[in-house]
C-alpha cells in the first residue's frame, strides 16, 4: 500500500524545477486563502494536477495558507464587503449575478471576493519570491539543511526509503 | 577538431496525464461524500446561515431529504433567545417542505408547501445556546419581572414628604414679606408727597381770597385772573400727584391682599399636596395592572406578535446585509437582484401549527420572502379557529412586507372564550396572588411602519376569582382589592421599535388601588399630618397677624388721598372766573350809572 501510495506520489511530484515548485506555492496559497468548497478551487487542483506542478510544494503551500487565511479572513471579509457594497461597483455586480456563471462561482460572498482578489494580487508577488528563494536555497542552503538530525531522522523513516528507492 | 558530443534530450509534456485521473477520482469521490452526508450538510448549513440570521445557536435534531418530488423534512429546530441564551424563542417540531427544481437550478429556492408542526415559543433549553450577536433591544419592562418589589410597599414618612413637596406655605410667607418691604417704601413716599391737610386749607383761604377781593378796575380784574390761573396750576398739579399716588397705594394695596390671600391658603394647599403624596409610590401605583397581570400579558403579546417578533426580525436582517454580524470566517452573501425578477427565496403556501398544551392552532401563510418588492405581495397570514378547548373562537389575520423605508405590516385579532385558571399573578412571599378562574376576551390592532409599533388591545377578563394573600396592611389593601374583582378592562399599549416593543398596561385597578391604597396611607399618617397643618397654619397666622397693620395703613392712605383728590377736584370745579367777571361788571354798571 504505502508502494502505491510512494509511486503515486513519485508520479505527481517529479516536477522539482523551481518554476514548477513557485507555481505550486502561488496555486496552494489561493486556495488556501479562499474558502474550501468553490468552483474556482476545483479549477486550481485541476491545473495543479494537469501540469507540472510540484504537489508536495502545492499541498504545503495550501496547508499553510489556510491556517494564516483563519487570521486574514475579516480582511477579507471587509475587503469583499467593501467591494460588493460599493456604488460604483454595482452594475458590474447586478451584471454578473444575472449570469450563472458567475453565480456558481459565488462572487457575491465577501470573503471569497476578498481573499480572491488578494490572493491574485499577491499570486505576483509570490511567484517571484518562491522563485529567488528555491534558487538560492539549492545553490546555498541545502547541503547545509540535509545534515540536520532532524531531516536525518525523517530520512531514516521507511516511507522516505520506499520513496527514495523509487526516485532512484 | 573535437567532435560535439550531443545529448538529445526530450522535453516532457505539460501536461501530466495521471494528474487528470487523479482530479477526476477526486471529483468522483467529493460527489460521493457530499450525496452520502447530504443531509448532514444540509443541516450543518441551515444551523449556519439561520443561526446567523438569529444571531444565536440553532439546533437541528436531523434532516432528511428526498428526491422525487425534491424536499426536505427537518425535525425538531431550537432557536436560542439571543436576549435569554437559556431559553428557545422558537421551538419547532417538524418541518416538511417540496422545493421548486425549475427554480433550484435558477439559483432560487422556492418551496412549494411547508407544513411546520410542533411550534412553541419560549421554552427552557437544556443547555444555554451560543450567542453570536448581542441583540441591541432593551428586553421588556424590568417591573414585570420585578413584580411588587418595585412597589415599594414601605409606610410613607410624613418629614420625607414634607421635604419632597417644597411647601408653599414658608414661601408664600417670604414672598408676602418681599411684598411688604417694597410695598412699605413706596407708601412712606406716596404718604410724603400727598398734599397735607394745612395744604388745601391754604388753598381755601388763597382761594377766598382771590373770589371775594374787591375789584374796581379791569387792571385788578386782570390781576385776580391770573392769580386764579397760578392757583388753578397748582392745584391741577397736585391734583395729578394725588391721582398717581391713588394708583401706586390701589397697586401696592391689590399686591398685598393677593399675598396675603396666598399665605392664607397656602397652608391647605401643602396640606393637600402631602395627603396626594401619602400613598406607597405614586409612579408605581399606575403599574400595578402591569405588575400583576404584565408577565403574563408579555407571554400572550409572545404568541400575538409572532409574525413581527420572530419572523420580521430574521426577514429584515437577510434582506440588509449590514444588519447581519457574520460569525468569524463565514461572510456575508450580496443579492443584486433585479427588480423583476422573481424572489431568490419563497415560501409560497406555508401551514404552522402552534401549540398550547394540547391545543394546535394552524397559522396558514402565503409569499414569505424578504423580496416583497420583487415579488409584488405581501406576506400574508390567517388563523380562525372556533370551538377549541382553550378558547370558544379566534381570529388573526395580518400582513407583512420589506420596503425600502423597513418594515411595513398590520395585524388584527379577536379572541373570545379564552377559559383562564390557576394563573399565577404573584409570588413572592409578603404578597400571593393567583387568578383562580377567567374568561377572557380580546381585540386589538398593532401596524408597523417604519420599524415602529403602533397599536393597542383591549383584554376583558370577566367572571374572575382571585385568591390573594398578604403579610402587611399594605399588601393587604391590595389583595382585598383582588378578591373584590369580578371583571376587569386592560387596556394594552404597543409602541416601540421592532426590536424593542415597548408594552403598557392600564386599567381601572390602577385608580382603585390607588384610592385604596392612599386613603390607607392618609389614615396611618393622619398624627404627623395634623401636626403639619398646626404648624403651617401657626406660621400662616402669626404673619398675617403681624403685618395686618401694613394692609390698613394702605387702606388708610388710599381712602386720605381719595379725600384730598375731592377736595381739590371741589376748588377746581368751582366758577371762580365768572365770579370776578360779574363783580366786575357790577362795579362798571354802577360807576356809568347804568
Amino acid at each position: 500500500m504505502l508502494t502505491l501510495l510512494a509511486k503515486f506520489l513519485k508520479a505527481l511530484n517529479s516536477e522539482s524545477g523551481a518554476w514548477a515548485l513557485a507555481f505550486a506555492f502561488v496555486l496552494g496559497m489561493m486556495m488556501g486563502f479562499t474558502p474550501l468548497w468553490r468552483l474556482h478551487n476545483l479549477a486550481i487542483l485541476l491545473i495543479a494536477l494537469l501540469f507540472r506542478i510540484n504537489l508536495t510544494g502545492f499541498i504545503l503551500s495550501f496547508v499553510i495558507c489556510s491556517g494564516i487565511a483563519y487570521l486574514l479572513d475579516p480582511w477579507f471579509h471587509q475587503f469583499g464587503f467593501y467591494l460588493l457594497s460599493s456604488e460604483s461597483w454595482q452594475p458590474l455586480w447586478q451584471s454578473m449575478y444575472q449570469s450563472a456563471f458567475w453565480r456558481v462561482l459565488q462572487f457575491h460572498h465577501s470573503i471569497t471576493l476578498g481573499s480572491f482578489i488578494i490572493s491574485l494580487a499577491f499570486a505576483p508577488v509570490l511567484l517571484i519570491t518562491s522563485f529567488f528563494i528555491i534558487t538560492q536555497y539549492r545553490s546555498r542552503i541545502q547541503t547545509w539543511f540535509n545534515k540536520l538530525k532532524l531531516v536525518q531522522m525523517l530520512k531514516a523513516n521507511r516511507f522516505w526509503a520506499i520513496y527514495s528507492d523509487l526516485r532512484g | 577538431m573535437p567532435t560535439k558530443k550531443q545529448k538529445n534530450t526530450v522535453r516532457p509534456s505539460a501536461i501530466r496525464w495521471t494528474g487528470l485521473s487523479a482530479f477526476i477520482i477526486i471529483c468522483a469521490l467529493l460527489m460521493a461524500f457530499s450525496w452520502l452526508l447530504l443531509d448532514t450538510i444540509i443541516k450543518w448549513t441551515l444551523e449556519r446561515s439561520i443561526g446567523t440570521l438569529n444571531g444565536a445557536e440553532v439546533n437541528i435534531s436531523q434532516v432528511e431529504h428526498r428526491w422525487s418530488p425534491l424536499g426536505l423534512k427537518i425535525t425538531g429546530i431550537q432557536v436560542t433567545d439571543p436576549a435569554e441564551p437559556e431559553f428557545n424563542r422558537l421551538v419547532i417540531g417538524d418541518v416538511t417542505g417540496e422545493i421548486n427544481v425549475e427554480q433550484l437550478l435558477l439559483g432560487r429556492f422556492h418551496f412549494e408547501n411547508v407544513v411546520s408542526s410542533g411550534i412553541r415559543v419560549h421554552q427552557q433549553r437544556s443547555t444555554p445556546g451560543e450567542v453570536y450577536q448581542l441583540p441591541d433591544k432593551q428586553d421588556v419592562k424590568d417591573w414585570t419581572k420585578g413584580g411588587l418589589a418595585k412597589l415599594n410597599l414601605s409606610m410613607p414618612n410624613v418629614d420625607d414628604i414634607i421635604a419632597r413637596i417644597d411647601l408653599q406655605t414658608p414661601a408664600a410667607i417670604d414672598q408676602a414679606k418681599a411684598s411688604i418691604a417694597e410695598q412699605k417704601a413706596v407708601l412712606e413716599e406716596a404718604r410724603n408727597s400727598l398734599p397735607s391737610a394745612e395744604d388745601l386749607k391754604a388753598y381755601e383761604a388763597e382761594l377766598k381770597k382771590i373770589t371775594e377781593a374787591e375789584i374796581k378796575t379791569p387792571q385788578q380784574f386782570q390781576e385776580k385772573r391770573e392769580e386764579f390761573n397760578a392757583l388753578k396750576e397748582k392745584f391741577e398739579a397736585d391734583r395729578a400727584r394725588v391721582k398717581e399716588i391713588k394708583a401706586r397705594a390701589s397697586t401696592a394695596l391689590d399686591t398685598l391682599k393677593a399675598d396675603f390671600e396666598t399665605v392664607k391658603n397656602a397652608p391647605q394647599q401643602d396640606l393637600e399636596r402631602a395627603q396626594q403624596l401619602m400613598q406607597l409610590n405614586s409612579e408605581g401605583l399606575s403599574e400595578i395592572t402591569a405588575v400583576l397581570f404584565g408577565e403574563q400579558m408579555r407571554q400572550w403579546s409572545q404568541y400575538m406578535l409572532l409574525a413581527y417578533e420572530q419572523l420580521a426580525p430574521m426577514l429584515a436582517r437577510s434582506a440588509d446585509e449590514t444588519l447581519v454580524k457574520p460569525q468569524r470566517g463565514e461572510g456575508i452573501w450580496f443579492e443584486f437582484s433585479d427588480a423583476n425578477e422573481p424572489p431568490s427565496f419563497l415560501i409560497k403556501k406555508a401551514k404552522t401549527e402552534f401549540a398550547w398544551g394540547e391545543t394546535v392552532l394552524d397559522v396558514n401563510w402565503a409569499n414569505i420572502t424578504h423580496q416583497h418588492e420583487q415579488l409584488g405581495q405581501p406576506t400574508t397570514f390567517m388563523a380562525r379557529a372556533d370551538n377549541s378547548s382553550l378558547w370558544q373562537a379566534l381570529n388573526l389575520n395580518g400582513e407583512l412586507a420589506l420596503t425600502a423605508a423597513g418594515i411595513d405590516a398590520k395585524q388584527q385579532w379577536q379572541v373570545k372564550g379564552i377559559q383562564l385558571d390557576n394563573l399565577k399573578l404573584s409570588e413572592q412571599a409578603e404578597f400571593i396572588a393567583t387568578l383562580a378562574a377567567a374568561l377572557l376576551d380580546s381585540e386589538g390592532e398593532v401596524s408597523l411602519r417604519d420599524n415602529l409599533f403602533d397599536g393597542g388591545a383591549t383584554v376583558r377578563l370577566a367572571n374572575m376569582q382571585v385568591e390573594a394573600k398578604a403579610q402587611n396592611r399594605w399588601t393587604e389593601v391590595i389583595a382585598s382589592a383582588l378578591r373584590q374583582l369580578n371583571r376587569l378592562d386592560i387596556n394594552a399599549d404597543i409602541q416601540g421599535s421592532l426590536n424593542a416593543p415597548e408594552l403598557s398596561f392600564s386599567s381601572d385597578l390602577d385608580r382603585q388601588l390607588g384610592s385604596a391604597l392612599q386613603a390607607a396611607a392618609v389614615d396611618a399618617g393622619k398624627t404627623e399630618l395634623a401636626g403639619l397643618k398646626s404648624k403651617l397654619q401657626e406660621q400662616s397666622g402669626g404673619f398675617l397677624g403681624e403685618n395686618q397693620d401694613v394692609l390698613e395703613n394702605l387702606s388708610s392712605l388710599l381712602g386720605d388721598a381719595n379725600q384730598r383728590d375731592a377736595k381739590l377736584q371741589e376748588m377746581l370745579k368751582a366758577k371762580f372766573e365768572n365770579q370776578l367777571e360779574d363783580k366786575l361788571k357790577d362795579r362798571l354798571k354802577g360807576v356809568l350809572g347804568g
